[in-house]
């Protein structure tokens, strides 16, 4: 019997509900909301069967471009062949998860701008730019004694003492 | 001791599951909830408000309630142990006191919005069906009926509530199939029948046979009617005052007691590691001293 193709195919343990945590699914998921700009995470709730994306975009990663009544519409990237097309899907809300991939940038935004302000108050300049991590500084290495070690004159008699 | 087989092995217990906590206590029915908390999500953070329903043995419980990630926020709610402030001091949770506690919520949330004034509700409550038509400033205040795990059958006193605030001003959707005096062979709500339990008639008829049939019973029965010189005539006057009081004034009233600084202690306080060594040495002691008793006593008998 061939292998089949449908769109479900090969999704046994990935569309599969964790171990103990069958059933109802918590209701964050419902009173989450979603605007257009935000990124969201797709991650397949096997337990809901309306609104499910294909296999391909469980974990993937993209904008919200619209919002309906009961799912949104995501914008991802997805390579076909030798190009990169941006696909939109619409997915229910139980599929998909706030991304944290933008949490990083907003905080450092808010931190940065909290420091300039307090640097204006104070009047000086600041640059708040990360700077790479550079080379370790130098060391003085304590507790060290120094053994010099000289070659020995070369002895057949002691190398042969082995076998032969 | 028999061997019993072990019916719930280690491994069941690896295994299992547990229900989220609110069903293990059967206090919430996660299906309804999740259909009456979902919000069209482009509605954004409009936020979706249900009018609760819940009876205790003693008490009913009236609120209306939005739901957040960080918990459900509580916007209005109404008990029926505030109705002695109107008047209404007994018989607090039958379908009368049910009526006047989703009255009083209604009342008390349109208040709270300022909306009292453009809607009055059904100043007369006659029992008949009746929906709030939108004026043409603001449309009126919505909210979904949740009666908890009630089994929801024709004349249940939630929907005694539900009519409350439905007269009070609120725009719940319903439908009259449930309300007391709704007859399955006509398929029509007997408006009269329904005006008779919101004023307390159901009880008065009881009242009355009891004083012919049954005095004795009828003495123990409505003790606190008696005491407070409420005869089965007086029933739909007292009720009508009552909500001519709550619509007065609805307002919350915070109660004057202070919540208590020490919290009173229900269960037993769990014993320390030295109390617990403690104990196992005086009753060792005890058995002892027991033991000594008896080997004495024996050595007496025998000698």
């Amino acid at each position: 019997m061939p292998a089949g193709h449908g769109v479900r195919s090969r999704t046994r343990d990935l569309f599969s509900r964790p171990f103990r945590k069958k059933g109802y699914i918590p209701l964050t998921t419902y009173l989450r909301t979603y605007k257009i700009g935000d990124y969201v995470d797709i991650k397949v709730n096997g337990a809901v069967h309306k609104g499910m994306p294909h296999k391909f975009y469980h974990g993937r990663t993209g904008r919200v471009w619209n919002v309906t009544k009961r799912a949104i519409g995501v914008e991802i990237n997805k390579q076909v062949g030798n190009r990169i097309i941006r696909k939109r899907i619409h997915v229910r809300v139980e599929h998909v998860q706030p991304s944290r991939c933008t949490e990083d940038l907003r905080l450092r935004k808010k931190k940065n701008d909290q420091l300039k302000a307090e640097a204006k108050a104070r009047g000086e300049i600041i640059s708040t730019k990360r700077q790479p991590e550079g080379p370790k500084p130098g060391f003085m290495v304590e507790g060290a004694t120094l053994e010099t070690v000289t070659p020995i004159p070369y002895d057949v008699v002691n190398d042969l003492k082995g076998g032969y | 001791m028999v061997y019993v087989k072990t019916q719930k092995t280690k491994a069941y217990f690896k295994r299992y599951q547990v229900k989220f906590k609110r069903r293990r206590q059967g206090k919430t029915d996660y299906r309804a909830r999740i259909r009456l908390i979902n919000q069209d999500k482009n509605k954004y953070n409009t936020p979706k408000y249900r009018f609760v329903v819940r009876f205790t043995n003693k008490d009913i419980i009236a609120q209306i309630i939005s739901a957040s990630i960080a918990g459900d926020l509580v916007l209005a709610a109404a008990y029926a142990h505030e109705l002695p402030r109107y008047g209404l001091e007994v018989g607090l949770t039958n379908y009368a006191a049910a009526y006047c506690t989703g009255l009083l919520l209604a009342r008390r949330v349109l208040k709270m919005l300022e909306m009292d004034e453009e809607y009055e509700g059904n100043v007369e409550a006659t029992g008949e069906d009746f929906s709030v038509e939108p004026t043409e400033s603001r449309r009126p205040f919505r909210a979904l009926l949740d009666v908890g795990l009630v089994r929801t059958t024709t004349g249940n006193r939630v929907f005694g509530c539900l009519k409350g605030a439905l007269d009070g001003g609120l725009d719940i959707p319903h439908s009259d199939k449930r309300f007391a005096g709704f007859s399955k062979d006509d398929k029509q709500l007997d408006a009269e029948v329904h005006r008779k339990y919101i004023f307390g008639g159901h009880v008065a008829s009881y009242m009355r046979m009891l004083m012919e049939d049954e005095p004795e019973k009828y003495q123990t029965h409505f003790s606190e009617y008696i005491k407070r010189g409420i005869e089965p005539d007086d029933m739909e006057g007292l009720y009508k005052k009552v909500h001519a009081a709550i619509r007065a004034d609805p307002t919350m009233v915070k109660s004057a007691k202070e919540p208590p600084k020490e919290h009173k202690r229900y269960n037993l306080r769990k014993l320390t590691y030295e109390e617990r060594k403690a104990k196992l040495i005086d009753r060792l002691n005890a058995l002892n001293a027991r033991a000594q008793d008896d080997a004495d006593e024996d050595e007496d008998d025998d000698e």
